[in-house]
C-alpha cells in the first residue's frame, strides 16, 4: 500500500526512493548462524534465587523497620527528657545528646557486638547463597 | 519471500532444529542489512547491527504473535535495536545547520549530477533530529508505505505522518533550491 503525503513526486521522493541497495557480504549468513549456534549452546542464564533470598530479604526489611522504630522512639524519649529542648530542637544538639546517652550507658560495647553479629550473619548468608546446595 | 516459509522455519526452530533459522537469515539478511545501512551509512556497522537483530529475533522467536506477519515483527525488532544503537553511538553526521546547499546546482549540461544531489539530501536526512530522521528513513525503506513505517516504529500512523511532514519541511528549508523547484531533467 502506497500513500501520497500530498506533496506529489517531489525531489525528496525521487532522491530517497532511488536508494542504492547494498548486498550483505558473502559470509554474513554463516557468521549470523555461528553466533546463533553459540547462543543456543550457551547455558541459560542463572535465575535469581528468590526462594533462598526471601528469608534474608524479610529479615533485612524487618531489621530496618525495627531500627527505624527504635530511632523514632529514641528521639521522642530524648525530647521528653527534662532539660532537653522541644522535638523541634536543632539536629546537632539532638545528636550530641544521643551520643552522650550512649556513652553514659556504655552502649559502645553493645553496638560493637551488634556490628560483629551483623557482619557474621552477612558472611554466613553470602556463603549460603553461593553454595551449591539446592 | 513467503510468509508460510517464515512460519514453517519459526516452528521448526522452536521445535529444536536451530539450523532452520538459516532460512530466515537468508531471506531477510538483505532487508535487515539495508535498513541498518540507511540508519548508520556504514556497511560494516550495518552488518554488525543486522547480526545483532537476528540474534535478538532468535532469542525472542517465542514472542512473535502470529497476529502480525513475521516481517512486521522482525522489522519492528530491528528498527528498535538500530535506533537504540544509534542513540548509544551516533552515526558520524554533519549538523543540520552546517549543511550547505551546493551553489552550482544547475550546470550547463542539464543540472547537477544525481550523485551530488543524492549525497546532499542523504546528508541532510542523516542530520535531522532522530525522530524525524527515523520516520523519513522508515517511510522510504518501506516504499513510501506509512502504515508499514508506523508498524516498524511502533507509532500511530498519524504521528508518523506528522513527523514525515515536519522532516520534509526541514529538508526543504535546508536545501530550498534542490528540493523546492523541479529539476531540469524532470521538467523535460
Amino acid at each position: 500500500m502506497t500513500h501520497s503525503l500530498g506533496h506529489g513526486e517531489d525531489a525528496i521522493n525521487v532522491v530517497l526512493s532511488r536508494e542504492e541497495e547494498i548486498l550483505p557480504s558473502s559470509g554474513f549468513a554463516a557468521s549470523v548462524m555461528s553466533a546463533v549456534q553459540r547462543e543456543a549452546a550457551a547455558p541459560p542464564p542463572i535465575p535469581f534465587p528468590w526462594k533462598r533470598a526471601l528469608p534474608g530479604l524479610v529479615v533485612a526489611v524487618l531489621t530496618l523497620a525495627l531500627l527505624l522504630v527504635a530511632a523514632i522512639v529514641g528521639i521522642v524519649q530524648l525530647a521528653r527528657m527534662p532539660g532537653s529542648g522541644p522535638l523541634s530542637a536543632p539536629l546537632p544538639s539532638v545528636l550530641t545528646s544521643t551520643l552522650e546517652l550512649q556513652r553514659n550507658a556504655g552502649s559502645a560495647v553493645t553496638w560493637s557486638a551488634l556490628a560483629l553479629l551483623v557482619a557474621f550473619v552477612s558472611v554466613k548468608f553470602s556463603t549460603y547463597m553461593v553454595s551449591d546446595r539446592t | 519471500m513467503s510468509a508460510s516459509d517464515d512460519q514453517h522455519d519459526v516452528e521448526t526452530v522452536l521445535n529444536g532444529n536451530i539450523s532452520a533459522f538459516e532460512g530466515i537469515v537468508r531471506r531477510w539478511q538483505g532487508p535487515l542489512v539495508n535498513l541498518a545501512y540507511r540508519f548508520c551509512r556504514d556497511r560494516g556497522r550495518a552488518e554488525d547491527m543486522a547480526q545483532e537483530a537476528f540474534l535478538r529475533a532468535f532469542r525472542g522467536l517465542k514472542q512473535w504473535r502470529r497476529e502480525a506477519s513475521f516481517s512486521t515483527w522482525l522489522f519492528a525488532l530491528a528498527t528498535n535495536l538500530y535506533r537504540t544503537e544509534l542513540r548509544r553511538i551516533p552515526a558520524r553526521t554533519v549538523p543540520l545547520e552546517d549543511i550547505v546547499e551546493p551553489a552550482d546546482m544547475r550546470a550547463a549540461d542539464g543540472g547537477m549530477e544525481d550523485r551530488d544531489l543524492d549525497s546532499a539530501v542523504r546528508r541532510a536526512v542523516a542530520a535531522l533530529p532522530a525522530k524525524y530522521r527515523d520516520a523519513v528513513v522508515l517511510f522510504y525503506f518501506h516504499n513510501m508505505d506509512v502504515k508499514a513505517a508506523a508498524q516498524s516504529l511502533g507509532l500511530p500512523e498519524g504521528t508518523v505522518k506528522a513527523r514525515l511532514h515536519r522532516g520534509r519541511e526541514m529538508l526543504r528549508g535546508k536545501l530550498p533550491r534542490l528540493l523546492g523547484v523541479p529539476r531540469l531533467k524532470e521538467a523535460q
